[in-house]
C-alpha cells in the first residue's frame, strides 16, 4: 500500500515537472525508457535502423507534447510514450505506403539476447526464441503490439488499457487470444 | 509449447536492446535539440508546488477525505472559538460556540489552566445573557420562553462558575495543613541539630516564639552545623512565602464568591449591568 502511494507519487510528480518543461526530469525520463521504447518499435517494425531513427522522432514528439502542454489526457508517463510510439509508427507506415510485415530474423543484424544458461540449455532456447521472433510479423497487428507491450516490455494492465483505449476486460481477452494466435503458429510449423 | 512457457520465452526478449553506441550517441543528440527550449530548472516553490499537488493526487480518495477531516476537526477546535465567540446566546450559532469551547477545554490537559478556562467562559456565557435580557426589544412578553430559557441557562451557569471556585477554595485548606506539617518538621530538624551539636560545645540561638513559622537562627562557627542549619532556615522561608501565597488565594476564592453571590442576587433584581459589572471583577479575581 506505501509503496503503491510511492510510486503513484513519482508518477504524478515526474508528469507534474514534465508539464512545468523541466528537462533535467525529460533527460531522466529519456535514460529510463529509451530501451523500452526502441524495443517495442523494433518489435513492430522489425528494423533495427528504422528503430533507431523512430525513437529518437519519439523522444523529440513527445517533449515537443511538453512544450505545447498537451499532456492532459495521459493517465501516466509510460502511456504517453507508448502512445506517441504508436502514432510515429502509423505515421511511419502511411509515408511508406504499405504495412508489409519485415522479418525480424535478419541475418545481418542478429537479435542478442544475454541469458544464463548452459550451452545446450542456450541453443535450445535460441532456437524457440528465433522461432518465436520469426513468426511475430505474421501475427496480426493487434495481437503483436498487446504482446510486446504485456509479455516483452512488462507493462501493467492498466497502462495498456489506457495505451489501447480499451478496457482492462477487453485487453484480458486481447492477450488470451493474441497468446494462443501465435502458439498456434508456432506449433504449425516447428522446424524454422 | 504451453502459454506459460510462451510467456516465459516472450520475457526474455526483454533482453534485446538498442546498441550501446546508437544510445550514446542519441542521448547526445537528444540533448543538444532540447537544451535550446524550455525551462533549465524550477524553483524551490514550484517544485513544492508539484510535490503537493502529487501528493494530494497519488493519495487514495478514503486517505485523502480522513486527513481534511482531521485537518478541519483541528482548525475548528483552534481557530473556531474565535470565530463563533461573537455569538450571542440568542443567536443561531451560539451552540456552534459552545462546541468550539468544550472542544478548546478538551485540548487543554492542565487541570489550573482548564478551571480558569471554564470560569471564563461560565463567566462569558454570564455575561451575555445578562446582556442579551437587558436590552428591552427582546425581554419582553413576546419571547417569554427564549428568556425564561436565558434565566435557566444564567443560574446554570453562574451554579458552574461558583462550582469551579469554590472546588478552588477546598484545595486550600489542604495546602495549609501541608505546609503547618512542613513548618513542625522543620522546627525538629533544628532542635535535633542543636541538640547534637550542644554535645560538641556548639550552641543554636532559637528564634522569636512570635516568628514561629520562619526558624531564624545564630549559629556558632563550625561547617557542618552551618551547613544544615542553612537548609533548615532555607526551608522555612520558603514555607513561609508558601503559607503568604495561600492566604493570598484563599482571599481571592471568598471575594470571588461574595461577588457571584451579589451577581445573582443583581440578575433576580433584573439589574442585569450590575451583572455585568460584578461578573468581570469575578474574571479580573481569578485572572
Amino acid at each position: 500500500m506505501p509503496s503503491n502511494i510511492v510510486k503513484k507519487f513519482k508518477n504524478k510528480q515526474t508528469l507534474s515537472r514534465l508539464k512545468s518543461r523541466d528537462k533535467e526530469v525529460f533527460t531522466e525520463v529519456y535514460d529510463a525508457n529509451v530501451a523500452d521504447i526502441h524495443r517495442f518499435v523494433y518489435f513492430k517494425i522489425g528494423s533495427r535502423e528504422e528503430a533507431n531513427d523512430l525513437t529518437s522522432i519519439i523522444f523529440l514528439k513527445t517533449w515537443d507534447h511538453i512544450q505545447k502542454n498537451t499532456l492532459e489526457d495521459a493517465k501516466t508517463l509510460r502511456a504517453l510514450l507508448y502512445k506517441v510510439a504508436r502514432n510515429a509508427i502509423i505515421d511511419y507506415y502511411r509515408e511508406r505506403g504499405s504495412q508489409k510485415p519485415i522479418s525480424l530474423d535478419d541475418e545481418q543484424n542478429p537479435v542478442d539476447i544475454a541469458t544464463d544458461m548452459s550451452q545446450s540449455d542456450k541453443i535450445d532456447d535460441d532456437q524457440d526464441l528465433k522461432r518465436i521472433i520469426s513468426k511475430l510479423p505474421f501475427l496480426k497487428e493487434e495481437y503483436r503490439e498487446i504482446i510486446i507491450m504485456r509479455f516483452i516490455n512488462d507493462l501493467s494492465l492498466e497502462e495498456i488499457s489506457d495505451i489501447s483505449q480499451k478496457s482492462r476486460g477487453n485487453v484480458r481477452v486481447l492477450l488470451h487470444r493474441a497468446l494462443t494466435a501465435l502458439r498456434e503458429l508456432i506449433e504449425d510449423s516447428p522446424g524454422v | 509449447m504451453t502459454n506459460k512457457d510462451l510467456i516465459s520465452k516472450l520475457n526474455s526478449l526483454k533482453n534485446v536492446s538498442p546498441d550501446s553506441s546508437w544510445l550514446a550517441s542519441n542521448r547526445e543528440l537528444f540533448l543538444a535539440q532540447i537544451s535550446n527550449s524550455g525551462a533549465d530548472k524550477l524553483s524551490g516553490g514550484q517544485v513544492f508546488f508539484i510535490n503537493l499537488k502529487s501528493f494530494l493526487k497519488a493519495s487514495s480518495q478514503p486517505v485523502f477525505a480522513l486527513g481534511v477531516f482531521m485537518l478541519v476537526l483541528v482548525a475548528s477546535s483552534i481557530f473556531g472559538h474565535k470565530l463563533f465567540s461573537q455569538a450571542k446566546p440568542n443567536d443561531s450559532l451560539y451552540i456552534a460556540r459552545i462546541i468550539s469551547e468544550k472542544a478548546k477545554l478538551n485540548m487543554v490537559f492542565n487541570s489550573e489552566a482548564k478551571n480558569k478556562l471554564a470560569v471564563n467562559f461560565a463567566t462569558n456565557h454570564a455575561k451575555d445573557i445578562s446582556a442579551v435580557l437587558s436590552d428591552p426589544s427582546f425581554n419582553n412578553e413576546e419571547n417569554k420562553d427564549q428568556v425564561a430559557k436565558l434565566n435557566d441557562s444564567f443560574n446554570e451557569e453562574i451554579d458552574n462558575v461558583k462550582k469551579i471556585v469554590n472546588s478552588g477554595v477546598t484545595k486550600a485548606p489542604k495546602l495549609e495543613g501541608e505546609v503547618s506539617e512542613q513548618v513542625e518538621m522543620s522546627d525538629e530538624a533544628i532542635s535535633i541539630a542543636a541538640e547534637h551539636k550542644a554535645e560538641q560545645g556548639i550552641q543554636i540561638k532559637e528564634a522569636e516564639p512570635n516568628q514561629a513559622s520562619v526558624a531564624r537562627t545564630t549559629i556558632a562557627p563550625s561547617t557542618s552545623v552551618k551547613a544544615e542549619t542553612k537548609a533548615t532556615t532555607t526551608e522555612a522561608s520558603s514555607t513561609e512565602t508558601k503559607v503568604e501565597a495561600e492566604v493570598s488565594i484563599d482571599a481571592k476564592i471568598n471575594e470571588a464568591d461574595k461577588m457571584i453571590d451579589e451577581a445573582k442576587e443583581s440578575f433576580n433584581n433584573k439589574d442585569y449591568h450590575s451583572v455585568i459589572d460584578k461578573l468581570n471583577e469575578v474574571t479580573e479575581i481569578i485572572k
